[in-house]
């Protein structure tokens, strides 16, 4: 299978809304049968409660850096053409997108199982934070810790 | 054994709930050769006691990538200690 060159796919960490057209427009190729995307959007409540607005931090260099290993695996896993990643930063709004996947492949099942574990394997491992302000407050969401790798006591630094 | 007192420049970097407790984004350090990224984590509790509570429930990366709390550290490295991912 011909292997996509890494400079194909898109990746962003940015301030600004995400233009999911152009990434769309970015991935799909005159080979391609499919493109499947997931839109991530703020949502007006959590638990119950009323959302005002959500914050987003990263640690941008290390963000961008799972990016890529996100879309690497993707590569060896599932046969698709282009994989393209945005995710928005600072604050959004209700119904704005935070985090747009595309991904494109000549057909639809391997671009559905690559966008799935985009997400997935995003939500999991990537460092980016968000704060959820509501209207008598705010908190860190809950999230998941990513694995690491094990303790090693008797390690010694390496000489 | 570090000998004498050689130390390394660290940057340690904090992010969501931990930036909060710290009161910063970031912070260098002068550190003894052979420190752990657990020995950091451990001195940073000694000004700021809350940050112990959270010990189980944070990872800790080097130089941009997760990592052991029992590497050991060389100059220059860049450390890193992260509450929970909730990104998406």
């Amino acid at each position: 299978m011909p292997r996509t060159q890494p400079t194909e796919d898109l990746f962003q960490m940015i301030r600004e809304p995400i233009d999911a057209s152009a990434l769309i427009a970015h991935v799909r190729g005159a080979g391609d049968g499919a493109v499947v995307t997931f839109d991530g959007c703020v949502r007006n409540q959590s638990h119950g409660r009323r959302t005002l607005y959500l914050d987003y931090e990263a640690y941008e260099s290390m963000a961008l850096t799972k990016i890529r290993e996100i879309a690497s695996a993707i590569h060896e896993k599932f046969a698709v053409h282009r994989v393209a990643i945005a995710h928005r930063l600072g604050r959004l709004e209700i119904g704005e997108t935070s985090v747009f996947i595309a991904v494109s492949a000549a057909h639809r099942p391997a671009a559905f199982d690559a966008c799935r574990f985009a997400i997935d394997t995003l939500k999991r491992t990537v460092p980016i934070w968000k704060k959820e302000y509501f209207e008598d407050g705010a908190v860190w969401a809950d999230g998941e810790l990513p694995a690491a790798p094990p303790d090693t006591p008797l390690a010694k630094p390496a000489s | 054994m570090a000998t004498a007192s050689k130390t390394i420049p660290v940057k340690v970097l904090f992010f969501g709930r931990l930036k909060e407790i710290v009161g910063r984004p970031e912070d260098s350090f002068e550190l003894a050769e052979g420190v752990s990224i657990e020995d950091v984590f451990a001195s940073l509790g000694v000004t700021h006691p809350e940050l112990a509570a959270y010990r189980s429930s944070v990872v800790a990366s080097r130089n941009q990538e997760f990592a052991a709390w029992t590497t050991p550290l060389r100059a220059g490295d860049e450390v890193a200690f992260l509450p929970p991912v909730s990104g998406g």
